[in-house]
């Protein structure tokens, strides 16, 4: 994630009014990539994961495995500028060039690495690149692309790969009485086959004791991080979401010692908290509106969200995809794999009984009703992009339902997670103008509905 | 039962051309209709129930105008197609939809069915796990027991075993008289062109199980008297990919010199080759669908538990039932083919022309965006590609 | 193949090649020497076009119709050429084209005014192709659109270009952002033969990428109207990292391969003692139509 400015030297105020503490947890990350490599170098063999809403990120952490997250790695890619020769070389192995950008970019990894530099990490690779991989870790969640793209990787490498389950459903069906408890039954089976997967891998066994302790940290990282989130509601907003996308990674797939994840984020929670007690805002600019951002950032050009500050837009909360719920009390649950399976159900379908009620049957368009009335949003900013459909394809029924029920308008941009080719910032600028005006009028609107925003 | 005025390859045809006709006299008689996308929802299920499934399409010949409402633009037309004729109520004769988590897309349709096309009073969309593993197939069978709970309401009915069964017999009787079908181009030349298969088929797909196990009786018949079989040519392929439920492509293929012998698609043997097993119950039936189903969307863990993958022998696992048919059919080339931001299929592409590779057949793949203008530039490459076969 | 012999070696072969934009004709002798070509503006009517221009061949081949054993239509107009004996896919004619004058060739690159393609060819023959034809960039008409909005004629575009030492980046994958781009770093006072060889480069780095995906092998020829641009080669080398070979006259590849692939096809009729039936049909049926005024 990219820094957006340097140390206020300059004339011009800062737009962002950065948390300290986003540093230490953004650089988590960062020594994280270092980490990886050199245990790598070392002999320890390197888990290539998808984002799984850690129902294999503990398992792994518990036996003392070296994780890297392409995904995450994709984003660093298009930060820093350096996607396009990876981009071109998955294009150059015949993948068609709609699919995710995540994936042309691993993909396009895999190829120079094996392909082009004989087994070694591609030179141009920043932060040191991604050591090769000895399993490959898939998962259904989400979208089908991150289980697809990893089935496709066996084209460079010999790593054994394992894809990981997890239900996805409408609202309606997905909350039947009986459907929890066999739902808990199936995933905690496939936990209990991964685990012992691992275990034959590696030659030995895996340490419940430690798999406990991680949930545990995991539970109380959450619980923060959940608390991070409700203290956000207040206004002026205290915490614009660059910063959530900056300080993320060790709580959406627990990057680096959890122990120290668990203290950085305390301590974030302490400084948004005081920010609040203050009314001090996320921007250095009046807040004008609060804005909601769906659902994947355009890495490749955050400084957009400087040019929109600078005009009062404060971007309040964001992309519900990296956000986890409030933890369950796993307590009772005397079974790690079950509390492992409960743990990362709970992700997609907590807002279930909710979205029964409301009589909405995608879960996706609940929980940003949700964030809309609980952050106060006067308006969201869509961004569908070209190569993501699981990120893109609910926003229009979001948009409908956040007209109809909540008058709130949205901004329409579109683009690319990691192709910035696509990406037209003077446009988001030119139409940011006219937005403004649509989202006074709508504020008129609510009002008049007795809506107190 | 309505006599139908024609028979046969006639009677496919007419159906072909107004798929919804029959089903229409048949609700008006006061049978419900349902229904269903894709190839998951087990319409076992809704035959044992009195009801008849229609197995749901899109159009390519209709401009798509009322889908940018619900849909965003980059996501797979066949699937945007369906909602667009929703929207416009072409699909008003269905007394329900359900439909199936087989990808991301065809799960935010049904959603989308479901809070924008009011027109069907019941909806269900089915969890399809993503892999093949024991515990999953036990998962789906309780999604199919959900289905079957909310089939059972609508239909004022119960599921018993026996019907169930007597269902399951009837849909495999269906199968196997297409794999006869299928037999008949074996030969050089094939019996019936490409063209007609496909008719057929989407004929079966638009008619009670029934009907369509006697319309294929009729169909094998005729095919086996004629007189005039269709030219031979030097080209025999195998197409594959996902949904082509239209005789255009296969037409732009056979009019360039090439008969097209096989497939491996969803409006094809992937419908028709496995059948459900005895007992017959929902555990058959979670079975069939899951595991013995081949299509790209599932996670076909072949390598289970393996502490190393074979690139090769991975593939080989996974497609081996292409090898047989490209064996068993003489096959001499293959067209891949697949929708734009279809991600299911495209990330399955370089590795299958691999695999056809390893097994001397030369292939092609075209990408089309499922309207009938996008496959006239496909023309030339086809041509050329038979150009190369020699 | 068969041997030229007494029943083959006087007769003659034509190929036409119906573009998009340019209609070409060549004339073949037995032994696959070409006698004369012809290059014109296809306009609309294709029919009348190709009646004009096989008029204009033979008759700076100085051969009648009748003379003409057998005659194969390719490109995009293919279909129009009733007087033709068959029809083939310009991808097929181009490779055999381009493998008549560089034997050894194993990739060929083709830049059109509509479209660009990629062939791999073994043993003179085509086994791998590619095609971009639903985008304006990597094709002459890229360079159209640039020529149109620098006020420069095409053919001046290149010795400009090759001035510069300093080529700029053009970012945008469309022409028509690409437009913009150029104009935008026209005003921020970026070198004419800078920008100009930038264009080139992302027009050859645009077909590359293409190329990539059925590995380049060499050698490689360079064909296409744009294959006479000297900006154009440059670039194309300097992406590839390979020097490319052009022929003479880059244009008639298409239509030089379509008559040697008509030899081909003749000297199997013979072959299988089919050519006197061929003959016959032919010079009545389809010929009809274009009418004897060669005589």
């Amino acid at each position: 994630m990219s820094e957006t400015a340097t140390p206020a030297k300059t004339e011009k105020k800062r737009a962002i009014n950065r948390l300290k503490t986003v540093y230490p947890l953004r650089n988590v990350v960062q020594q994280d990539y270092v980490n990886t490599l050199q245990a790598s170098s070392e002999g320890k063999p390197t888990v290539w994961s998808m984002l799984n809403y850690w129902e294999g990120d503990l398992p792994l952490k518990a036996m003392d495995l070296n994780i890297v997250y392409p995904e995450n790695y994709a984003t660093l890619l298009a930060a820093s500028g350096a996607a396009e020769p990876f981009l071109d070389a998955s294009d150059s192995d015949g993948f068609p060039t709609h699919m995710c950008g995540y994936g042309r970019s691993t993909i396009g990894y895999s190829y120079r690495m094996m392909k082009e530099n004989g087994g070694k990490i591609p030179p141009d690779a920043p932060l040191g690149g991604m050591a090769k991989p000895a399993l490959l870790l898939g998962s259904g969640i989400i979208c089908d692309a991150r289980f697809k793209w990893f089935q496709a990787l066996a084209r460079y490498f010999d790593a054994p790969e394992w894809c990981l389950e997890m239900p996805m459903m409408s609202t309606f069906e997905g909350t039947e009485p009986d459907l929890e408890e066999y739902q808990v039954k199936f995933l905690t089976k496939e936990v209990k086959d991964f685990i012992s997967f691992l275990e034959k891998l590696l030659k030995k066994k895996m340490d419940w004791a430690k798999l406990e302790e991680l949930i545990d940290l995991a539970t109380k990282i959450h619980e923060t991080t959940y608390r991070i989130s409700e203290a956000r509601k207040a206004i002026p907003g205290p915490m614009h979401s660059t910063d959530f996308w900056s300080s993320m990674p060790p709580a959406l797939f627990f990057a680096g010692d959890m122990k120290i994840s668990l203290n950085l984020y305390q301590d974030m929670l302490a400084e948004v908290q005081e920010r609040v007690k203050n009314k001090e805002s996320g921007i250095n600019y009046p807040e004008r509106y609060r804005l909601i951002f769906a659902e994947l950032p355009p890495w490749h050009s955050l400084k957009i969200f400087d040019n929109l500050a600078e005009k009062g837009w404060n971007f309040v909360f964001e992309s519900f995809g990296y956000h986890n719920t409030r933890p369950l009390d796993l307590s009772k649950i005397s079974d790690p794999c079950e509390k492992l399976a409960r743990f990362s159900r709970n992700f997609w379908f907590n807002v279930f009984p909710d979205a029964k009620k409301d009589g909405i049957s995608n879960p996706v368009v609940e929980t940003y009703l949700k964030i809309a009335r609980g952050y106060k949003a006067d308006g969201f900013f869509m961004h569908p992009l070209l190569s993501c459909r699981a990120a893109s394809c609910s926003l229009r029924t979001v948009q409908h339902f956040e007209q109809e029920n909540l008058n709130i308008p949205s901004l329409w941009v579109e683009g690319d997670i990691i192709d910035k080719r696509v990406f037209n910032p003077q446009e988001v600028l030119a139409k940011a103008e006219a937005f403004e005006q649509t989202m006074d009028h709508y504020r008129k609107v609510r009002k008049s509905k007795g809506l107190d925003w | 039962m309505v006599i139908a005025t024609t028979k046969g390859l006639s009677r496919a045809h007419e159906i072909y051309a107004d798929r919804g006709q029959r089903v229409r006299e048949l609700r008006k008689a006061g049978k419900k209709i349902i229904g269903y996308i894709c190839l998951y929802p087990p319409v076992e299920i809704i035959s044992a129930l009195g009801m008849v499934p229609f197995r749901v399409f899109g159009d390519m010949s209709e401009p798509i105008t009322a889908a940018d409402q619900v849909s965003t633009t980059v996501v797979c037309p066949f699937l945007r197609s369906i909602i667009d004729l929703g929207l416009k109520g072409k699909f008003n004769f269905l007394d329900g939809i359900v439909g199936a988590h087989t990808c991301d897309i065809g799960m935010t349709l049904v959603i989308s069915w479901r809070d924008y096309v009011k027109d069907a009073p019941f909806t269900h969309l089915i969890d399809v796990p993503h892999t093949d593993h024991a515990p999953a197939v036990d998962y789906f069978e309780g999604q199919i027991n959900s289905f079957k709970r909310h089939l059972e309401e609508f239909a004022g009915e119960k599921l018993t075993d026996d019907k169930l069964k007597k269902a399951c017999e009837l849909h495999n009787k269906q199968r196997k008289l297409v794999r006869e079908l299928y037999d008949l181009r074996k030969s050089d030349p094939p019996l019936l062109t490409s063209m007609e298969n496909i008719e057929v088929l989407v004929a079966l797909f638009s008619l009670p199980v029934d009907e369509g196990n006697d319309l294929l009786e009729d169909v094998i018949k005729e095919i086996k008297g004629r007189s005039i079989k269709p030219p031979r040519k030097k080209a025999r392929l195998l197409v594959w990919g996902p949904v082509f439920d239209n005789t255009s492509l296969y037409e732009l293929i056979e009019s360039a010199d090439a008969s097209v012998v096989v497939d491996d698609t969803c409006v094809g043997t992937r419908a028709f080759w496995a059948d459900v097993k005895a007992p017959y119950n929902l555990h058959a039936l979670a079975q069939r669908y899951l595991v013995d189903l081949k299509c790209p969307r599932t996670y076909r863990d072949t390598t289970h538990h393996e502490l190393e993958r074979n690139y090769d022998k991975d593939l080989d696992s996974r497609f081996d039932y292409i090898k047989r048919a490209v064996t068993d059919w003489h096959v001499n080339g293959a067209i891949l083919q697949s929708v734009k931001y279809c991600d299911t299929h495209g990330y399955e592409v370089p590795n299958l022309r691999h695999y056809f590779d390893t097994l001397g057949i030369p292939s092609i793949y075209i990408e089309h965006d499922y309207s009938e203008r996008s496959l006239a530039p496909i023309k030339t490459r086809i041509e050329a590609f038979l150009e190369t076969l020699g | 193949m068969p041997g030229i012999d007494n029943q083959t070696s006087h007769l003659y072969f034509a190929g036409i090649d119906i573009g998009s934009t340019m209609s070409k004709a060549a004339v073949v002798d037995a032994e696959g020497r070409m006698l004369a070509y012809v290059v014109g503006q296809t306009g609309a009517q294709h029919r009348l076009r190709a009646n004009k221009l096989m008029e204009d061949t033979l008759h700076k081949a100085g051969l009648p119709l009748s003379d003409i054993a057998y005659i194969i239509s390719t490109g995009y107009g293919r279909v129009n050429v009733p007087f033709a004996d068959k029809q083939v896919t310009e991808l097929t004619c181009h490779a055999k084209g381009v493998a008549a004058l560089f034997p050894d060739v194993k990739t060929a690159i083709d830049i059109g005014g509509q479209d660009a393609k990629v062939l791999k060819i073994k043993n003179g023959r085509l086994v791998d192709f590619l095609t971009n034809d639903k985008c304006a960039a990597g094709t002459g008409r890229f360079l159209e659109v640039a020529a149109e909005t620098l006020g420069l004629e095409l053919n001046e575009m290149g010795h400009i270009s090759l001035q510069s030492d300093k080529p700029v980046k053009i970012n945008s994958l469309c022409t028509i952002f690409a437009q913009q781009e150029i104009i935008s770093r026209l005003s921020a006072g970026e070198a004419l033969p800078d920008i100009l060889a930038g264009v080139y480069i992302a027009i050859a780095t645009r077909v590359v990428k293409l190329a990539r995906q059925l590995k380049v092998e060499v050698p490689v020829v360079f064909t296409g109207g744009v294959a006479k641009n000297a900006g154009m080669v440059k670039a194309m080398q300097d992406v590839l990292g390979v020097p490319v070979l052009i022929p003479d006259e880059p244009l008639i590849t298409g239509c030089l391969g379509a008559a040697i692939l008509a030899r081909d096809e003749a000297f199997k009729l013979v072959q299988r003692g089919e050519y006197q039936a061929h003959r016959d049909k032919k010079l009545t049926e389809a010929r009809i139509d274009f009418g004897e005024k060669s005589r």
